[in-house]
């Protein structure tokens, strides 16, 4: 725990940041912070769902089912809006909740396959639960069309006293400082399991599950551990991007391409470290914001460039290489591969 | 301490262990030897829960631990070293020791773990190498990182797989001292080995495995006296016997 201090205090002064930034943007950039705002959102949607992943890849499982408790969670908001609507105080607990208990069931059953094996067991889950909202009643669920959920925030237009684009402003602003109170949440977890003896547990497990064992490690406790915390998470993320994108669809929110993401940025940020997916969030989402300005069309070709020679020449990540440069420069020999920053 | 009734262990059709009975005394340092291919690492894989028994039963201080996995083996006191050392690379020295010492026994405090590591460092004479990679040991580093990581579950039961193997008879000789450090502390000890004179030196009683059964068991003079023992495994020419340590 006294090891966690200076990851805690550097997670404090990330919330200062995050706290001072709206009004910061709009001294600075009038009208046009209003899509920075958004932009700024978009990342730490990323980081949210990448730092989440991360926490389960630290135990060794690469789960491809990222996109099944995004989509839990997404449905719980919007079934709980539908039927009469509670405060964010509940909804987002709850969304967590029900990504948790999807993970113990899920994770009970398949944490023991090693591998490729739970990946392809995690891909299948998410086809399923999709196939399984789907199938729900239709005044529940709203089969395949999907539903519509209710913006979390509504600013009103108040006359002379703001100008027109001040109104969105307020919206992105409310959006930012809930998103941004999640990421605080998602680092304090990863914090903590960086910072105390379940770092040894998850680092163990992951490199040789049986002699972490014979160490007296349980290896299928450990992992569904980091199952429940990794999946309460990002189910507390679907909830909020169902309020703020203002629907969720079967095909769109169980998407795969969210579980892809959701293991792309960490291993470009840096795996199994607390900076690496935010660090790969930030670069990833400016990266593809300038390319998609740069060329409206098939920028996201040039996206998938930039990843797979990012994946090529940094197999550590960002954080890999920052590593390497830093001990470069010190003049020591280029160490073991286990470097790792909290 | 440690008691093995009838086990068995098949592999298809092939039994790599069968009929084999011993009793580790508390405090005993205990020698298991044979010929390769006896069944003897297996027989430590079925003690630690690595492997299942097909039959048999084992108890550690009177507690059945047939089924029991790995982990509720190491809490109930029971430490292994590997043959082929496996630290887990990506930690320092010091970070592969507290694995053990934090989750060897359930409700370890921090700082309980803390002094438990430090005590296995410095019985391991590896204190001087606390903050150093793992990948970075010499092989005689390596085995007794296996011995420090066993030594931090506090075990009441130590097994150790072939920790000379590959020791020059200098380096031999300082492991033999630790195991011996290790008893005095009155933690019972399991070993295979196939260097003799450390057996010699080490072993209050020797088993002898040959082909999965036991073949004969008592002190070094009397099992290395044994002429089946002389056949199978030590073979009639004296001096073949490696003269290490």
């Amino acid at each position: 725990m006294r090891r966690a201090l200076p990851d805690l205090l550097w997670t404090l002064l990330l919330a200062a940041v995050v706290a001072l930034a709206p009004t910061v943007l709009k001294a600075l950039f009038a009208q046009a912070s209003v899509s920075y705002l958004s932009l700024a959102a978009n990342a730490i949607s990323l980081a949210i769902l990448a730092l989440s992943w991360d926490l389960l890849a630290r135990t060794g499982q690469l789960s491809l089912a990222h996109a099944a408790f995004y989509g839990a969670g997404a449905y719980t908001a919007a079934i709980l809006a539908k039927l009469g609507g509670l405060p964010l105080a509940f909804d987002l607990p709850l969304a967590g909740v029900v990504g948790a208990v999807l993970a113990l069931g899920l994770g009970s059953v398949t944490l023991r396959l090693k591998g490729i094996y739970f990946a392809i067991a995690t891909l299948a889950f998410t086809e399923v639960l999709k196939a399984v909202v789907q199938e729900l009643p239709t005044g529940l669920a709203g089969g395949a069309a999907g539903l519509n959920v209710p913006p979390l925030f509504r600013p009103h237009f108040v006359p002379g006293a703001m100008q027109r684009w001040e109104i969105a402003y307020q919206r992105n602003e409310a959006y930012f400082y809930v998103y941004g109170g999640l990421l605080v949440l998602t680092i304090l977890v990863s914090v903590l399991a960086q910072r105390t003896r379940l770092k040894a547990a998850f680092t163990a497990v992951r490199t040789n599950e049986e002699v972490a064992a014979v160490m007296g490690v349980r290896p299928a406790r450990v992992k569904l551990l980091a199952f429940v915390l990794s999946s309460a998470l990002v189910g507390m993320l679907g909830a909020l991007e169902a309020m703020r994108l203002g629907s969720v669809i079967p095909d769109g929110t169980f998407a795969v391409s969210t579980t892809v993401f959701a293991l792309v940025t960490p291993i470009f940020g840096g795996l199994y470290t607390t900076l690496g997916p935010i660090l790969g969030a930030g670069v990833l989402s400016a990266v593809e914001e300038t390319l998609r300005r740069t060329f409206a069309e098939g920028y996201l070709i040039g996206y998938g460039i930039v990843l797979v020679a990012s994946i090529l020449f940094m197999p550590r990540g960002l954080v890999g290489l920052a590593n390497r440069l830093a001990r470069r420069r010190r003049g020591t020999p280029p160490a073991a591969d286990g470097e790792e920053a909290g | 301490m440690l008691r093995v009734d009838g086990l068995e262990k098949r592999f298809g059709g092939l039994a790599a262990v069968s009929e084999l009975s011993f009793q580790v005394e508390e405090g005993e340092i205990f020698a298991i030897i044979g010929p390769n291919g006896a069944g003897k690492t297996t027989t430590l894989n079925m003690i630690s829960g690595l492997l299942t028994p097909t039959a048999g039963r084992i108890e550690l201080a009177g507690r059945d631990i047939t089924t029991a996995g790995s982990a509720e083996r190491c809490h109930a006191g029971l430490g292994r070293a590997f043959q082929v050392v496996q630290p887990f690379p990506e930690m320092t020295v010091e970070e592969n020791v507290m694995v053990g010492a934090l989750y060897g026994k359930p409700g370890t405090t921090y700082a309980a773990a803390r002094r438990r590591a430090e005590d296995a460092l410095e019985r391991s004479g590896l204190d001087a190498l606390r903050t150093v990679p793992a990948v970075e040991l010499t092989l005689l580093q390596e085995k007794r990182l296996e011995i420090a990581r066993a030594l931090a579950t506090d075990p009441r039961v130590l097994l150790l797989d072939e920790v000379m193997a590959g020791l020059r008879p200098a380096e031999a000789r300082l492991a033999v001292e630790l195991v011996r450090g290790v008893r005095e502390r009155g933690v019972t000890v399991v070993f295979i080995e196939h260097v003799m004179p450390v057996v010699r030196d080490l072993a209050d009683r020797v088993l002898v495995m040959n082909y999965g059964r036991p073949l004969a068991s008592g002190s070094y003079q009397q099992v290395t006296a044994d002429p089946r023992v002389v056949d199978a495994y030590l073979g009639r020419d004296d001096d073949e016997e490696e003269d290490e340590a």
